[in-house]
């Protein structure tokens, strides 16, 4: 039987049957090479061990991404907000699809706005942006620079809404942050624009994507710049 | 099986899925990519989760880091020569020598095949059975690289004495 590095690698972890490992240690007490063979492996799979660097995650990977079901866990704990008074929770009876989604999309942006965990990739850049995205989405969003008009492009960041990953592109306007959510669209959506929440909403579709666009800025603006998306 | 929320089972190891992906792209930047990805693919397939937790979550973070670096280091990935050692490893510095920033240079230097398995096993301290599932190859294959992951370290870590003929035939 050949003793090689492979045997005495597996010894060192203990992955050896108890047959090859007593027969490799009545070797070993037979030939002092290959025990000092074993004792640097030893050594050296302790050294690693030891001064290997643990690299931890950062705080933004250890939350779960944003779906319904997620909130659906969360729901106890909104409701003893609400009851405690801290008026942060929001309440949905027989959601629809439209219903769920548009929880989805202010949920997404509170959280994002109040983790400040805003943009994945931070670039007012469209042709980075673009092409960031569209190597981690299985679509192609259209990014556009409207600084022209008054809305930077920050960013964008990944999101998870209605069961798909989708691309939230992060614009500017003086202090208030806009979110536009934009993923392909199964069927054309009816163009629609409230409040919730304290926040103005718009949901339309264009060019077989459907767009979701949130804000704390105020409606006018928030129409003007839906504009210019269309 | 009933399981507890994602939360409470799969987040937990974001450490050792991150640490994994840190030491597969060997840069935060990229590290945090690939998590990102890793992480939204863990939630979508939570669902159908059997098994252990950890090493499942590993294997999605490993085969991202893969497709990531196939899309965008290629040559990292290129077949790795996986010869048989038949000859003796050089001599290493005592463990408690070895500098810490030389050996993780010199882990990092390691192909990712390699790489991959020493990290998972002494790091996240993973079974062979484990560590074959994760990387997707036989457990003779994961002995081996791990062997051969040694003796690369070994042999960069080295004071460049001839060693002596350790090889035993019977």
């Amino acid at each position: 039987m050949k003793t090689d590095d492979k045997m005495l690698s597996a010894y060192v972890d203990g992955e050896l049957d108890a047959t090859a490992s007593l027969e490799l240690e009545r070797e070993m007490a037979q030939n002092p090479a290959l025990r000092a063979s074993y004792e640097r492996l030893r050594q050296l799979s302790a050294a690693v061990r030891e001064k290997a660097e643990y690299y931890p995650s950062p705080t933004r990977h250890k939350f779960a991404p944003a779906t319904r079901s997620r909130w659906l866990w969360l729901a106890p704990a909104f409701a003893f907000a609400l009851v405690a008074g801290f008026g942060l929770g929001f309440f949905v009876s027989q959601p629809g699809e439209d219903e769920t989604t548009s929880t989805e999309i202010v949920a997404s942006h509170v959280r994002a706005t109040l983790a400040n965990r805003l943009v994945d990739v931070v670039s007012s850049d469209q042709h980075t942006v673009k092409p960031w995205l569209s190597s981690r989405l299985p679509f192609s969003p259209t990014v556009v620079d409207l600084s022209g008009d008054g809305f930077s492009l920050k960013g964008a960041r990944l999101d998870y809404i209605g069961s798909q990953p989708v691309a939230a592109l992060v614009y500017q306007r003086r202090q208030h942050v806009i979110d536009v959510f934009v993923w392909p669209a199964g069927k054309e959506a009816v163009k629609t624009a409230y409040t919730r929440d304290g926040f103005n909403v718009q949901h339309f579709a264009r060019g077989g994507m459907r767009y979701w666009v949130i804000s704390d800025l105020n409606k006018n603006e928030l129409d003007d710049f839906a504009k210019l998306l269309k | 099986m009933s399981r507890g929320p994602f939360e409470e089972v799969v987040l937990p190891y974001a450490d050792a899925a991150y640490n994994l992906a840190r030491w597969l792209t060997k840069n935060d930047h990229d590290a945090d990519d690939v998590m990102q990805e890793a992480m939204l693919r863990a939630y979508k397939f939570y669902p159908g989760l059997r098994g252990e937790a950890r090493p499942w979550l590993l294997a999605i973070v490993r085969n991202a880091c893969w497709t990531w670096l196939g899309k965008n280091r290629p040559a990292e990935l290129a077949l790795v020569d996986e010869p048989e050692a038949d000859t003796p490893g050089p001599d290493v510095l005592l463990a408690r020598e070895l500098d810490r920033r030389m050996l993780n240079d010199a882990i990092a230097s390691l192909p990712v095949p390699f790489r991959e398995a020493l990290v998972l096993r002494e790091l996240e301290d993973l079974s062979y059975k484990q560590i074959a599932q994760i990387a997707e190859v036989p457990i003779g294959t994961v002995m081996s690289r791990l062997a051969r992951a040694r003796r690369l370290l070994a042999e960069k870590l080295s004071l460049t004495t001839a060693a002596p003929r350790l090889r035993v035939h019977k």
